[in-house]
């Protein structure tokens, strides 16, 4: 287990196609182990292998639902409904931006033993599945962004108590 | 994937759904913290702070923006209207945001609402606002204190000067939780050591009687004496009105309009085990509220009855020792925590919850065994729904008041208690506008 250092914008590596994983090794259960270890470090609620360097298909998710999702090889089959609201990204450190993404969605994949499973997300967890599922193809959501891209405003949290 | 702050995104949100679409402030601010519980604890503040006081101070700040706008509020688009009330509130009340910031926050929010357009005018409207804001000083009770003249002006009949401008101050000053200690549950003591073991500022209330004021924590459900059932979430105010009931071990109680329940547990607390309560209310819905509070409380002697109060029951008839008629009404007296209710309000409106509380009432009356005792609350300050219905139920109904000296605590004095009734006013008590009054049925 180990926190493994995040790829940021300007990097060639978050604008290429990823490889299928064909079968789950020792080394990708660490790479997930490791991937899950990095997003929490950094507050995340997603992350894609090539943030990590990793050319593969990989997912890993976490919204605060309780559960800890894994995605390998997922394919988006289904989206409907659309939402609109900020989002960041561990790769576009201190920025967000307004993007619009499917309200629902339902995602196909493998899980850590290769089994094929669906998965169906509303909201918060639609937005990460499309989020994460965009970097596997060499996609970043600066590309979606509505209006300017924006600086993370600290200040807006600090006044919060007078 | 990060998660992005995004307040101002949610204020907005919560502020349309209130001032635009006339919902339940509290209710809408907790579903966005339920939704957003990711945010920090800060974020989470910020966004309780700015939504409530602009909500609070609309009436300030829509005299502020007429001032400075050219199109006049009500013609401005909803969106827009709300940016600016939010931004106002502020510029003019959080004095640790810089102005620039207000105002650059509101611009990108108006462009992030497809208001590209507009950005010019909102800046416009809001720098020109921050440039002069030490101006913006009301006399006017209606604008200094954000309350509706109409309302001003009933409660100016009715009572004194002092009394009436003391309480619309109290409606703007922040209202700590109240929470009531489940005596038999746990000893006072433990429950206040094991709020502070949780980071809680705890202080015990004026009025006594087991009530604690709360403040520092982030949510009610995280506390081990809220899981426990120690305590109950409860205005003093509420409170009181079983401690005027005063029921004794054993008695058969009858709570017609019940829900969320806060009342009918404190009678099973100070019932001590011995004795019923049954709870009524008009949906399962409600009801539902209660038996959770009852699922976390553990108290196994009161029941839960889906039932239309305004409907005769025959199986009840002078079948109860008490009966607890914490009816509908206008709430006026609850604005300090529900600022909205001031603007929704109308003389219409009471017109109606008066009648409804009369036909209830005639109800109720005949559940009460003769020399048994109904107790008539509201949460509201207004002489139709209180006085007046205490004066018409003795003139209808075969009951008389009762002395409820003594029953209160030290804190409250009022003259009126000897003849069975009381009304509470914030800023005279630091509770929420309660009024209370007791009667006992003849035998």
């Amino acid at each position: 287990m180990a926190i493994r250092q995040i790829r940021t914008i300007g990097d060639e590596i978050l604008t290429k196609e990823c490889k299928p994983v064909r079968e789950m090794t020792s080394r990708i259960r660490e790479l997930i182990d490791d991937m899950f270890d990095t997003m929490y470090e950094a507050n995340g609620v997603g992350l894609a292998g090539p943030q990590v360097g990793v050319l593969r298909q990989i997912v890993t998710i976490d919204i605060d639902d309780g559960n800890q999702y894994v995605l390998i090889n997922p394919e988006i089959i289904e989206e409907s409904g659309s939402q609109t609201a900020l989002e960041g990204c561990l790769s576009v450190p201190g920025k967000n931006g307004m993007v619009t993404r499917p309200n629902h969605v339902i995602v196909r994949a493998y899980d850590e033993n290769m089994e094929q499973f669906e998965l169906e997300g509303e909201e918060l967890l639609a937005r990460a599945i499309c989020h994460e599922c965009a970097h596997l193809h060499g996609h970043l959501y600066v590309e979606l962004v509505e209006g300017e891209l924006r600086d993370v405003n600290a200040e807006a949290t600090e006044e919060a108590e007078e | 994937m990060i998660r992005a702050t995004q307040s101002r995104e949610i204020i907005l949100d919560i502020l349309l759904e209130v001032l635009e679409r006339g919902a339940q402030s509290h209710r809408v601010l907790r579903q966005a913290l339920d939704k957003y519980q990711y945010l920090e604890k800060q974020d989470r503040a910020l966004i309780t702070r700015v939504a409530e006081g602009t909500i609070e101070y609309r009436l300030t700040i829509d005299a502020v923006l007429k001032q400075c706008s050219s199109v006049p509020v009500k013609k401005m688009k909803p969106v827009i209207r709300t940016i600016l009330r939010m931004s106002v509130y502020q510029l003019l009340w959080m004095d640790r945001i810089p102005d620039s910031a207000v105002c650059n926050e509101a611009v990108k929010l108006a462009a992030s609402r497809r208001f590209q357009n507009l950005k010019g005018y909102v800046n416009g409207v809001l720098r020109s606002i921050a440039r002069q804001k030490e101006q913006f000083v009301f006399a006017d009770w209606e604008r200094r204190y954000s309350m509706p003249q109409w309302l001003i002006d009933r409660w100016r009949d009715s009572y004194d000067d002092a009394t009436v401008e003391a309480m619309l101050e109290a409606f703007l000053r922040p209202v700590p939780t109240t929470v009531r200690c489940n005596r038999t549950l746990a000893e006072e003591e433990t429950i206040i050591e094991s709020l502070c073991a949780q980071g809680v500022r705890v202080e015990k209330s004026c009025f006594g009687g087991g009530l604690l004021t709360l403040e520092h924590y982030d949510y009610l459900e995280s506390l081990e004496a809220f899981a426990n059932g120690w305590i109950q979430v409860q205005d003093a105010g509420g409170a009181l009105v079983a401690l005027a009931a005063a029921p004794q071990p054993g008695e058969r109680v009858l709570d017609v309009c019940g829900a969320p329940g806060g009342k009918s547990l404190q009678i099973a607390d100070l019932l001590d085990g011995r004795g019923e309560v049954t709870v009524r209310d008009l949906t399962e819905e409600k009801l539902a509220l209660v038996e959770d509070n009852l699922a976390r409380t553990g108290f196994t002697n009161v029941h839960t009855q889906v039932w239309d109060a305004r409907i005769f029951d025959e199986s009840w008839q002078e079948g109860a020792d008490l009966v607890i008629a914490d009816l509908p009404c206008s709430g006026l007296g609850v604005i300090g925590r529900k600022p909205e209710i001031k603007y929704q309000a109308s003389p219409e409106r009471i017109k109606e919850l008066a009648a409804l509380q009369r036909e209830i009432l005639t109800v109720a009356a005949r559940y009460v065994r003769p020399g048994g005792r109904l107790v008539y609350s509201t949460c509201t300050i207004s002489t139709e729904e209180n006085e007046e219905q205490r004066a018409w139920f003795l003139k209808t109904q075969p009951f008389r008041s009762v002395d409820i000296r003594g029953r209160l605590g030290e804190m409250i004095r009022e003259d009126s208690l000897k003849d069975g009734y009381v009304q509470l006013f914030p800023g005279r008590y630091p509770c929420d506008g309660f009024f209370i009054s007791v009667f006992e049925r003849d035998k």
